[in-house]
């Protein structure tokens, strides 16, 4: 269903008795299943309190709960928030008001709930479990709600990455480097001011001050711009050969992400997944457990440029505003479309403030970037930094903190290109 | 006031706003329960129009605050003529007044200037509730959003010289975003939620033909069956109703009664603004979507 529901028929015959009855949901069963599709609702991501629940039966009694096109309107504009929550709404919402076969609803939301309590990030129960024959048995559950529900397929399961076995040393480093990570990377200037030394002359500061003096001030009160962290996008390459580095960067993807403003992370081989939400956890195991199962491109071959051409498409306008510094963590080892290559990083150095590529084989004496991949990014970064453990951040540390340094990446410009 | 959703359908259409079922029913519950309506899709598919459309609709005056990094209360609220108040400070200081007297004389409503926000809030008092409109609101910063917050929950705004000021009747409020940036969810749950997405062809045409009532109805199809067509494309910023405009506008006013290859060349710069974009529809590429355009033209008529 993408605009218009599929069926019009109208509800009340379904839950109130005849459509020509009059109105009256206090004393019919509509509260009770706009509770029920309140919780499904709910279950499926959507941030919907008791409260808003209430609004809503309150804004039901404006529109003609005839029309089922408008009563869903009037749901969606309450439950929805976002629009990726679009389609789970109207799924669910065709779903739960649809002709009951019997009963009033179909879903047994207490067993939904005893489900929920056996295990913990479902709420329905597994892909192999078998839904009875008789889809209207009230303790039975839909089969066709499993597809809707954002969770994990056994599939996406068995490609799972292990994260769990990280050795002691590996965490030790870890918390090392932690504690060593700047708190921004650069800073701008914004438009708003804080009281401090500065050049512009703090008005309302002045009134005051002359008001309290009778007249006359012996010094001006200032105030200056107001400085924020730049906001960091971090790019990460988990192709084949960037194997053996995957595990220790996206550790180092983590503590970035935690301990910087404003990090957008991704992870890309043939496809690029943002990973924002996952990383951010605070339990390093349980972040990356989660990534290794929400990404399935690992080890692919690498296409760097469709990649960065759909980061540039659906993502940098929504994660590339206000300075952004972009990190880029790849060996430079390239299968995709060079020319595109070219054309996406020439877009991606424009969108951002700072472009930098952070290689693991950087550190490597014999390296030179001579790969297709690395002749194809090195004209468009601003720094080039090796990148190959999580103990040797110092050097990557200094060179984050002054980032309006000459760009780093100019010597390797005029010895390889 | 309109007593249904059909009511209000049929008001926002003569005031030439095709709006489709969902919106119609957003904005009246809007209308209805009080509520700010948040307003997410790309750009120009005609959020901003809505307010513009339900000020002149209500007979209400609209108020609009476009946002903008750094948006802050001095501009959004109000702010104090510093200027006015230094230069009477002078003239009354030899008065020997208290300070308690000489602030109640500089921080007096005299030396207030209202910004959009304190204006929607006064507006109320003087009957008719204004629209107002926060326009763009992902270009503001968080700091912005956490006092929209609170304002959007009880419309009063506090003045720490002269106290606090609170809305007779809540303004119709309007909130837009190009989705530049997600808002925060506790924001966006206070609000009534819309997407607009971009209409379909009956829909777009009926604009088209509703918003240039001079274009030829052949010409205005095969716009039409076009710019949908372009839509398709993998475009860096597809076209937007607004450009579907421009570029009928464009069109008439070249003279033509239907398209030709020339004639979206020379205009393409109406429809497509990123070099990228213009680069990827090349002659052949042009000529094909046309003769697509005249054949889905024709059926539709």
């Amino acid at each position: 269903m993408s605009q218009n529901p599929s069926a019009n028929g109208p509800i009340q015959s379904l839950f109130l008795g005849p459509a020509e009855a009059p109105v009256d949901y206090r004393g019919g069963k509509l509260v009770h299943n706009l509770i029920l599709f309140g919780r499904v609702c709910r279950a499926l991501g959507m941030g919907v309190t008791p409260n808003r629940m209430m609004e809503v039966a309150r804004a039901l009694a404006h529109i003609q709960l005839g029309r089922k096109q408008d009563f869903y309107f009037a749901l969606r504009a309450h439950l929805v928030t976002r629009r990726r929550d679009i389609a789970y709404f109207d799924e669910a919402f065709d779903l739960f008001w649809r002709r009951p076969a019997d009963g009033f609803t179909t879903l047994n939301l207490q067993s939904l709930g005893e489900e929920r309590r056996k295990r913990q990030t479902q709420f329905l129960p597994p892909l192999d479990a078998t839904p009875s024959e008789n889809g209207a048995d009230a303790d039975s559950i839909d089969s066709s709600m499993i597809a809707l529900v954002p969770t994990y397929s056994q599939q996406e399961r068995l490609r799972n990455k292990d994260f769990a076995d990280m050795s002691a040393d590996e965490l030790e480093l870890a918390k090392r480097a932690i504690a060593k990570m700047p708190d921004s990377l650069g800073m701008r200037r914004t438009r708003r001011f804080e009281n401090g030394q500065g050049r512009q002359i703090n008005l309302r500061r002045l009134v005051k001050d002359m008001i309290r003096k009778q007249g006359d001030v012996a010094r001006l009160p200032t105030h200056r711009h107001k400085e924020k962290p730049r906001p960091v996008v971090l790019l990460c390459d988990i192709s084949g050969s960037m194997e053996r580095y995957t595990r220790v960067l996206l550790h180092f993807m983590h503590t970035l992400a935690g301990s910087l403003y404003q990090v957008e992370s991704f992870v890309y081989s043939t496809d690029i997944t943002r990973i924002t939400r996952q990383i951010r956890q605070k339990n390093v195991d349980d972040a990356l457990a989660d990534i290794g199962a929400t990404v399935l491109q690992w080890g692919g071959g690498t296409m760097t440029g469709e990649c960065m051409h759909r980061f540039n498409w659906r993502w940098s306008r929504r994660v590339l505003g206000r300075g952004a510094v972009v990190l880029l963590i790849t060996d430079g080892w390239d299968r995709g479309d060079i020319p595109l290559l070219h054309k996406e990083m020439a877009r991606l150095k424009l969108a951002c403030r700072r472009l930098i590529w952070l290689n693991p084989l950087l550190d490597v004496p014999e390296y030179e970037p001579l790969t297709r991949g690395a002749q194809a990014l090195l004209p468009y970064v601003h720094d080039f930094l090796p990148i190959t453990n999580l103990a040797n951040l110092d050097a990557i540390v200094a060179a984050l903190q002054n980032l309006d340094a000459r760009p780093s990446a100019e010597p390797y410009r005029r010895a390889y290109l | 006031m309109h007593n249904s959703v059909d009511d209000l359908q049929q008001a926002l259409s003569q005031h030439d706003y095709i709006a489709e079922r969902g919106l119609s029913v957003a904005i009246y519950l809007a209308l209805k329960t009080g509520k700010p309506l948040f307003l997410e899709g790309d750009a120009g598919v005609g959020k901003t129009e809505i307010a513009k459309v339900l000020a002149a609709m209500l007979d209400a005056q609209l108020i609009r605050l476009q946002c903008y990094e750094g948006l802050d209360i001095n501009t959004a609220v109000y702010e104090w003529n510093y200027a006015g108040q230094i230069l009477h400070l002078r003239l009354i200081e030899r008065e020997g007044l208290s300070r308690q007297d000489m602030e109640s004389e500089l921080f007096s409503p005299r030396f207030l200037l209202k910004r959009p926000l304190l204006q929607a809030i006064e507006q109320s008092h003087n009957g008719a509730a204004p629209v107002l409109l926060i326009d763009e609101l992902d270009r503001s910063d968080e700091e912005f959003e956490a006092f929209l917050l609170e304002l959007l929950s009880d419309f009063q705004i506090t003045i720490p010289e002269l106290g606090t000021l609170k809305a007779a009747q809540p303004p119709v409020v309007i909130v837009t975003s190009n989705r530049t940036r997600e808002i925060h969810d506790a924001l966006k749950r206070r609000c009534l939620y819309f997407w607009i997405d971009y209409p379909q062809f009956q829909k777009e045409l009926e604009i088209v033909e509703r918003k240039a009532p001079d274009v030829a109805p052949m010409l205005a199809r095969q716009i039409t069956a076009f710019i949908q067509d372009m839509r398709s494309l993998e475009l860096f910023k597809r076209p937007g109703i607004a450009e579907t405009l421009d570029w009928t506008a464009a069109l008439i006013a070249l003279d033509q009664s239907e398209l030709s290859l020339e004639a979206v060349q020379d205009t393409l710069g109406v429809i497509l603004k990123y070099q990228d974009d213009v680069e990827m529809l090349d002659a052949t590429t042009i000529q094909n979507m046309i003769e697509r355009a005249r054949v889905e033209a024709q059926r539709a008529s």
